[in-house]
C-alpha cells in the first residue's frame, strides 16, 4: 500500500472509500455513546477531569525533579534507567541492549511511543523479529499496516479480510468469526510470548515518588510481556510522569472512561522494577527509555498544553474531520486533532503545514479531553505561525493578508461588502451561492454558502436606532 | 547518547523558561499513610457489606462470576465444581501460606493434581512452576484488595504469588474476605501509598495488578471476545466468618 504524499490526495481517497465511511462511522458513534454513559453515571467525573488537568500542569512545573526522581526510585528497586535525546537514540539503547543480550525475538504490547520511534523497522533490520501482540496491532503488523485509531488500530478491516489473513499468514483456514480469529490469535501469540527473549512496552504513567511504570491494556498482553521475557524494555516519553500514587488513582478514574467507557480497564499493570527475590515470574532486567524527542521544546513553547494528552483516543471520535477520513489519511503516528499538535511537536511545523487546516475548530474535542486541552486555541496559533513563518502557500498568506486588511477598516470593509454584493450577483440560486468561478469553485465544490445580505447588520441597525 | 546530566539539564533550562499555563498543584496525598490507611480499614469494617454488595454488583457487571461461602472449608467445594465443569485435572495456586489455605488434603484424593508456587525462587523450581502454570486451566489466588467501586481484584505479586496464576489458564478463582474490600479508587491510592511509605513492605512484589474482569478484545469489527491472552473466565469467591 503507498499512500499519496500530499494529505488532501490521502484524504480524498478515505472519502470513496466506502467500507472505511462506514467502518469510521460505526466505531466512533459507538465509542462517543460508551464515554457519554460512563461519564454520565458519574458526578465526579468532572472535578476528576479538572484535578488531572492541574496534575499534568503541576507535573511540569517541575518536571526535572520529577524526572530525576522517577529515575532516582527505579534504579533503587534494581531497574537501569536511559536518556534518549531523540527517536535515534532511543532505537540505538534498544538494540544495544538486543546485541549485547543476544535477543532474537522481541514481544511487544501496544505503544504509541514505540510507534513514534519506529522501532519494528529498526528491530527488522538489526535481525529482531518483532511481534505485535494486541490483537488489533497484530493484524497490522501481518498486514503490514499502520495503526488507524490509537485504541483500535484495525477499526478499518472487516473480519471477512481478517480471516483471509490469517489463513494466509497462519496456515490454516479460518472462518470470518471474531470469536475463532481471537482464539486462532490466543493460540500464536501465546508460545511467543514463553519464548521471546525481550518484552517492549510503552507507558501510560510512571509514579515518580515510587518509581512504577503503569500500563493499562485490556487482553491482557501488557501482563505477559512484563512478566514472561527475561528483558522488559518500557519506553516513555517524558512527559507521562507523574508525582504521585493519590495522582494516579486521579488519572485511573478517567482514562478508561474516556477511552472505551469502562470504569477501569481490564488490566492496569504497577511495575516496580525486575523480578524480587523468590518471584517465579517477572524479567531479570528492567529498563526505562525516558524520551525527550522533541518534548522539552514545548515545555516553554507553544504547544506546552500537548504534554497533558493521555492519548485515550477520545478526540479522535469526536472528531468532524476524523470521522470522515480515518486514522491512515494523517499520514503520521498520532492521527486526529491532537495528532496534528504532537506532530508538530515532534517533527517541526513544516510537517503539518497541510494538516493544520484538517480541523473544522468546533471545540469538540477540547470538551471530551479528560485533561481539558484545548486544542482549537493551539491549531489557531499554529495556523498563525506558519503564516508568520512563511511556511503556508504564497496564496493563502496573501489571502488572509487582503482579509485581515480589509476586516480591519470599517471602509475597506464596506467597499468589500458592496463589491461582493455586486460581484456574487450571477452566482445566487434559490437564495444560496452554489457555484462559484475560479479559486473559489473549490469551496462550493462540496458546499453552498449563504449569499451577502442585501443590507449589513450595521446599515439595518441604523434604522432601528 | 545524552547523559542524564545533559537530559535534565536541557528539561530544567525549559522549565525555568515557561511561565506554566495556570497555579496549579498535584492531589493532596495523605500527610500519615500507615495512619490513614488504618482508618479506611476502620471504616471498612463497619461498611463491609454495602462494599461487598457493590463489588458483587459491578464484579458481574464485567463478566466476573462470584460465589460467597459462609467459611474457608467450604473453598475447595466451589473450586472442585469449577474444576469439574471444565474438565480439569490439573490446577495452580499460589503458596498456601499467602493463599490462606492449602488446597491439596481436599482436592487432591478427588483427582485433581495441585501445583502450588514455590517460595523460594530456586531455578528450577520456578522452571517447573511456571511450565505447570502454562499448562493448568485454572490458578487459583488470593486477593490484596477487592475494589467495589469497579468491581477490581488487586493481586501484589510476590514470592509464592506468582503473577502467571492469574494470566496463564483460561480460568482464574480469587479467593477473599472481608478485610480485602475497599470502596473506591481514592482509598486504593491511600493504601498503595502506605505500601510504599513502609521502607521494608515497598521492596516487595515485582507487580500489582489491577484485574477488573476477564481478558478482553473488540479489535475485530467492535465485537467483544473474551479472553484474547489473559483468562476467558474470573471467579472470585467471597468468605464469610461463620
Amino acid at each position: 500500500m503507498t499512500a499519496s504524499p500530499r494529505f488532501g490526495e490521502r484524504a480524498a481517497v478515505a472519502l470513496k472509500d466506502a467500507f472505511l465511511q462506514e467502518a469510521l462511522e460505526i466505531a466512533t458513534t459507538k465509542f462517543i455513546g460508551l464515554r457519554k454513559d460512563s461519564f454520565a453515571g458519574f458526578p465526579e467525573g468532572e472535578g476528576l477531569r479538572d484535578q488531572a488537568r492541574a496534575i499534568k500542569e503541576a507535573t511540569l512545573q517541575k518536571l526535572d525533579h520529577y524526572l530525576e526522581q522517577v529515575a532516582d526510585n527505579v534504579e533503587r528497586l534494581g531497574g537501569h534507567v536511559h536518556w534518549a535525546a531523540t527517536a535515534e537514540e532511543a532505537r540505538e539503547t534498544i538494540l544495544g541492549l538486543c546485541r549485547d543480550r543476544g535477543v532474537k525475538m522481541a514481544v511487544k504490547s501496544k505503544s504509541m511511543a514505540t510507534e513514534e520511534i519506529e522501532l519494528n523497522e529498526a528491530l527488522e533490520r538489526a535481525g529482531v523479529t518483532p511481534i505485535e501482540t494486541d490483537l488489533g496491532e497484530y493484524i497490522i503488523q501481518l498486514a503490514h499496516e499502520k495503526p488507524s485509531h490509537i485504541i483500535a488500530p484495525a477499526i478499518h478491516k472487516t473480519k471477512g479480510q481478517v480471516a483471509d489473513l490469517f489463513s494466509r499468514e497462519l496456515n490454516e483456514r479460518f472462518a470470518a468469526d471474531p470469536e475463532v480469529l481471537t482464539a486462532a490469535a490466543r493460540k500464536e501469540l501465546r508460545q511467543k510470548f514463553l519464548q521471546a527473549d525481550m518484552g517492549i512496552t510503552g507507558a501510560n504513567f510512571a509514579v515518580a515518588d515510587t518509581g512504577t511504570v503503569v500500563l493499562v491494556t485490556n487482553e491482557g498482553n501488557g501482563r505477559m510481556v512484563t512478566s514472561l521475557p527475561r528483558i522488559h524494555v518500557a519506553v516513555m516519553g517524558i512527559e507521562k510522569v507523574i508525582p504521585s500514587m493519590t495522582d494516579l488513582m486521579v488519572f485511573l478514574a478517567i482514562l478508561a472512561r474516556s477511552a472505551t467507557g469502562q470504569k477501569l480497564s481490564v488490566y492496569t499493570t504497577l511495575v516496580r522494577g525486575p523480578r524480587r527475590s523468590g518471584e517465579v515470574d517477572g524479567p531479570e532486567e528492567f529498563h526505562l527509555i525516558l524520551m525527550d524527542n522533541g518534548r522539552s521544546r514545548q515545555i516553554a513553547g507553544a504547544l506546552r498544553e500537548a504534554l497533558y494528552c493521555l492519548r485515550c483516543g477520545a478526540c479522535l471520535n469526536v472528531c468532524p474531520v476524523y470521522r470522515q477520513i480515518g486514522g491512515h489519511a494523517y499520514g503520521e503516528t498520532y492521527p486526529g486533532p491532537i495528532g496534528i499538535l504532537l506532530t508538530a511537536m515532534l517533527k517541526g511545523d513544516r510537517a503539518v503545514k497541510d494538516l493544520a487546516h484538517a480541523s473544522s475548530l468546533c471545540g469538540a474535542c477540547q470538551e471530551v479531553c479528560p485533561v481539558g486541552i484545548d486544542i482549537p486555541r493551539m491549531l489557531i496559533a499554529l495556523r498563525h505561525r506558519l503564516d508568520r513563518e512563511r511556511i503556508a502557500p504564497l496564496g493563502e498568506r496573501l489571502m488572509f493578508r487582503i482579509f485581515g486588511r480589509v476586516l480591519a477598516s470599517p471602509a475597506l470593509f464596506r467597499l468589500g461588502a458592496a463589491l461582493g454584493r455586486l460581484a456574487q450577483r450571477p452566482f445566487v440560486r434559490d437564495g444560496r451561492l452554489r457555484s462559484l468561478p475560479l479559486l473559489f469553485g473549490r469551496w462550493t465544490r462540496s458546499r453552498d454558502l449563504p449569499p451577502l445580505a442585501r443590507r449589513t447588520f450595521s446599515e439595518r441597525w441604523k434604522d432601528l436606532a | 547518547m545524552a547523559t542524564r546530566g545533559e537530559f535534565l539539564e536541557k528539561i530544567r533550562r525549559e522549565v525555568r523558561r515557561a511561565p506554566g499555563l495556570f497555579a496549579a498543584s498535584p492531589a493532596a496525598r495523605p500527610d500519615r499513610p500507615t495512619e490513614a490507611a488504618a482508618a479506611a480499614r476502620r471504616q471498612m469494617a463497619e461498611r463491609w457489606p454495602e462494599a461487598l454488595e457493590r463489588f458483587r454488583q459491578e464484579f458481574e457487571r464485567v463478566n466476573g462470576i462470584f460465589h460467597r461461602v459462609a467459611g474457608l472449608d467450604e473453598v475447595a467445594g466451589v473450586i472442585r465444581d469449577i474444576a469439574r465443569e471444565k474438565g480439569a485435572r490439573e490446577l495452580v495456586a499460589w503458596a498456601p501460606g499467602e493463599l490462606g489455605l492449602d488446597l491439596r488434603p481436599s482436592l487432591e484424593p478427588q483427582g485433581v493434581s495441585i501445583a502450588v508456587a514455590p517460595t523460594d525462587g530456586r531455578d528450577d523450581a520456578r522452571r517447573r512452576h511456571r511450565e505447570a502454570a502454562a499448562r493448568a486451566p485454572i490458578g487459583v489466588t488470593g486477593a490484596d484488595f477487592a475494589l467495589a467501586e469497579t468491581g477490581t481484584l488487586i493481586l501484589i505479586s510476590g514470592a509464592g504469588r506468582p503473577r502467571s496464576t492469574s494470566l496463564l489458564p483460561e480460568t482464574h478463582v480469587a479467593v477473599f474476605d472481608r478485610e480485602r474490600l475497599l470502596e473506591t479508587l481514592e482509598q486504593v491510592g491511600v493504601m498503595l501509598e502506605a505500601l510504599h511509605a513502609d521502607a521494608e513492605r515497598s521492596m516487595s512484589g515485582g507487580v500489582i495488578s489491577f484485574i477488573t474482569g476477564p481478558s478482553r478484545t473488540a479489535d475485530i469489527e467492535l465485537t467483544l471476545t473474551r479472553g484474547v491472552h489473559g483468562p476467558k473466565e474470573v471467579h472470585a469467591i467471597f468468605v464469610g466468618t461463620r
